[in-house]
């Protein structure tokens, strides 16, 4: 293993700037890869738990921007975090974790695979020591961090409570703005970030406003395709158990599963594994 | 002097002839059983001694030696008892010999002489019937083999009756309820659960093993058992297969007779004998007892491991297989698996009143209990959810009956016969084929997932007695495959 270890102190020449201004820098970061990577970007958080609305929207909002020159600081969770990773580095853009054990260990242990290839390629970084195992609290303190190193916070997917208000906390103390995302009305999952919204936290509604934030050009906002079908247009706002659709729809339960069985596999519809059917 | 008098026992659901032998030669005064008996025939010999007195025979103050041909077979059960003391009567001339010679007896006795049902009458009367043979046993078991078709029957209420020779055979009897009052849940009955009471028409036309996931107080069981009343009522020789199985266990064989599917729920602290059966002697589990019908293995993953991996043979093979040391039992066990869980350890992960607080370790390592290889076999996999209450109470009757339903699944059931049986493949027409192979890519479906999804989707076409599998029918087959199929 040709894995590049380093330690920066506060007050090293390369120890990243935005970070050391924030109120609470860690004394020491300790890290695995080029640290010359340890640049300011863009905080890509959200829910672990994610749902096909909120890896859809990671995948947009961090693929974009690392595609466009904007380093993606996450923090390899599952969910949200690795889709943010992931999208980064199909985009050939940078991207960096910030974990909250030490750089060298490999947890959650699903995302082992990305912390290699970012190890390798890229960098992660921990305030905690080599070989530390993670701690309850030692997300919390993480979650500055990845604050520290960025100008922006872009919330995904949060629902209520959320580890993800942490951040969004943190960033505000380090005097960083919050995006979010916004979600359905109707959706547990998305009650977090709309309420971020709600609470001054700056919507991005599509690429082009990101782009607009990061003062980045060449952003073509997504053609919104309309939904020609009933059954796409009531699952757009809201997924639906396919007995709620055929209630709401006023059709028969059979006619309900033969058509979700046909936009499911021409990739219109993705089932939940809650049973719900949502739009991909 | 010597008699020999004919009788059966059991080895799993078959009676196999055993030959009792007895000797009466002067001598002090002795009785004794050889041929491997278990307990329960060694005491055979106070029982016998003390019936024969009491309704007036002799027992000879002689040396009395009873065998058990083959003597190498283990012996085991109280239906000796008649034969036995025949064998005695008729070695001392008390019973003519020659009136026992095509006669098989089977029963157990008391001691003032009555003559008492023994378990698996069925199939002794089953062997008895095969080998062309009158079968002398208690009386009160003749309304239960009269349905074993060439059977002659005998019965006797006391060993007193011998006195008068053989009785008369009785007639053969039609045992079969006419109106079928089937006590189970009609679907019409049920609220809501449109989709999956779709999903249970589908099950019982296929007998396809089904999985409901759903959180606590969804109706799961309530839909299980609902899923028994849609099955047709068993077959002639289907309830007689079932019939059997009860009897061998000790278990009242009416219900199966009368043609009511087995239903049979087990606990989960169900142990691996209790559920396929074992024991000493070996008896059929509640897999066998389900034969022809509904296993409901409520709150699946609490089942003991070894129990739940016992499982997959048998419902591969409809026949479970019990080897001991001293040899193989088969139990038939040919049933409709239909097995309920909660989505995640606390029940109520998707629930969307409450909240989930499992971490998804805790999810995974529940779903892990069941394992892969026994999720394979579940063909269809149902969400299950709680019904919005106010539908419950307004809800217009929308579905049919169960009858109704059930003259579908019986329709389908008899055109499924009836259609050429080449390879689901090849039935499979090219548009349907196209959206499967899309389907695999886009849902990530594994190759076992796929050959599941065609199985439902062939059933769905027999719903609709189609030969070709269509398109609409791969689609919903789609809907009702497993969450661990990816």
């Amino acid at each position: 293993m040709s894995e590049h270890r380093f330690t920066l102190r506060l007050g090293d020449k390369r120890y990243p700037a935005q970070l050391a201004e924030t109120p609470d820098p860690p004394r020491i970061l300790y890290g695995i890869g080029d640290p010359s990577a340890l640049v300011e970007g863009l905080g890509v958080v959200g829910a672990r738990r994610a749902t096909p609305y909120g890896l859809r929207c990671t995948r947009l909002f961090a693929g974009w921007a690392a595609g466009h020159g904007t380093s993606i600081i996450s923090g390899a969770a599952i969910g949200c975090d690795r889709e943010a990773h992931l999208a980064a580095l199909d985009a050939g853009g940078n991207t960096l974790a910030v974990l909250g054990c030490g750089p060298d260990v490999d947890y959650p242990r699903r995302s082992a695979p990305l912390l290699a290839e970012l190890r390798r390629c890229h960098v992660v970084v921990s305030e905690c020591p080599f070989g530390q195992q993670p701690t309850r609290w030692s997300f919390v303190r993480r979650n500055r961090i990845i604050a520290g190193l960025a100008r922006a916070v872009l919330v995904v997917e949060a629902g209520l409570p959320s580890g993800t208000f942490s951040t969004a906390d943190a960033a505000l103390d380090a005097g960083r703005d919050v995006l979010a995302v916004p979600g359905s009305v109707l959706s547990p999952e998305s009650r977090g970030s709309n309420r971020l919204i709600r609470q001054g936290a700056i919507p991005i509604t599509d690429v082009g406003e990101l782009a607009q934030y990061l003062g980045l050009e060449g952003a073509t906002p997504a053609a919104g395709d309309v939904a020609a079908d009933d059954t796409l247009r009531a699952l757009v706002a809201d997924p639906m158990r396919p007995d709620d659709l055929a209630r709401a729809l006023g059709i028969d339960i059979v006619h309900t599963a033969r058509t979700l069985g046909a936009l499911e596999a021409a990739g219109h519809v993705v089932r939940y594994a809650d049973g719900r059917y949502g739009i991909r | 002097m010597q008699a020999t008098v004919a009788t059966t026992t059991l080895t799993g659901v078959e009676a196999i002839a055993v030959e009792v032998q007895a000797d009466v030669s002067p001598g002090l005064p002795v009785f004794g059983i050889v041929g491997l008996a278990d307990t329960a025939v060694q005491e055979a010999r106070d029982r016998v001694r003390a019936a024969l007195r009491s309704v007036g025979f002799d027992f000879p103050n002689a040396r009395v030696i009873v065998n058990l041909a083959p003597a190498p077979l283990r012996k085991h059960g109280t239906g000796f008892d008649l034969p036995i003391a025949l064998a005695v009567l008729a070695a001392t001339g008390q019973v003519p010999r020659a009136a026992l010679d095509d006669v098989t007896a089977v029963g157990e006795l008391g001691l003032d002489g009555s003559v008492r049902e023994i378990p698996g009458m069925l199939a002794h009367a089953i062997s008895a019937a095969r080998s062309d043979r009158d079968l002398l046993g208690p009386i009160s078991a003749g309304r239960i083999v009269g349905v074993v078709p060439q059977l002659r029957y005998r019965g006797i209420e006391s060993l007193a009756r011998m006195k008068g020779g053989l009785p008369a055979t009785a007639p053969p009897k039609t045992s079969r309820a006419q109106t079928l009052a089937i006590p189970t849940i009609d679907v019409a009955d049920i609220a809501g659960h449109e989709s999956a009471k779709r999903g249970l028409e589908i099950a019982a036309a296929g007998r396809h093993n089904l999985l409901l996931v759903g959180p606590p107080g969804s109706g799961k069981s309530m839909l299980a058992r609902a899923l028994c009343g849609l099955l047709p009522p068993l077959t002639e020789a289907e309830s007689l297969e079932s019939a059997l199985v009860h009897s061998v266990a000790g278990l009242d064989p009416r219900q199966c007779l009368d043609g009511i599917r087995p239903f049979r729920a087990p606990h989960h602290s169900c142990s691996v004998a209790g559920l396929v059966g074992g024991g000493t002697p070996p008896r059929p589990g509640e897999m066998s007892l389900a034969h022809n019908g509904v296993l409901f293995l409520d709150e699946f993953p609490e089942f003991g491991p070894a129990s739940l991996q016992a499982l997959r043979q048998p419902i591969e093979e409809g026949v479970i297989t019990l080897v001991r040391a001293h040899g193989a039992v088969r139990y038939p066990a040919r049933v409709t698996l239909t097995a309920a869980m909660n989505p995640c350890p606390c029940g109520y992960a998707g629930d969307p009143q409450r909240e989930c607080r499992c971490t998804d370790g805790a999810v995974a390592r529940y779903s892990a209990r069941v394992g892969g290889p026994l999720y394979d076999r579940m063909d269809l996999t149902l969400r299950i959810d709680r019904v919005d209450p106010a539908l419950i109470i307004d809800d217009a009757p929308v579905t049919p009956l169960s009858a109704t339903v059930r003259s579908r699944i019986t329709t389908a059931h008899a055109f499924a016969g009836t259609r050429h049986p080449c390879s689901m493949r090849s039935q499979l027409q090219a548009d349907a084929r196209a959206l499967l192979e899309d389907a695999a890519r886009h849902a990530n479906l594994s190759g076992r997932a796929v050959t599941r999804v065609v199985r439902v989707a062939r059933t769905i076409a027999d719903l609709e007695q189609s030969v070709p599998i269509v398109v609409s029918h791969v689609a919903e087959a789609l809907g009702y495959r497993s969450w661990d199929a990816t």
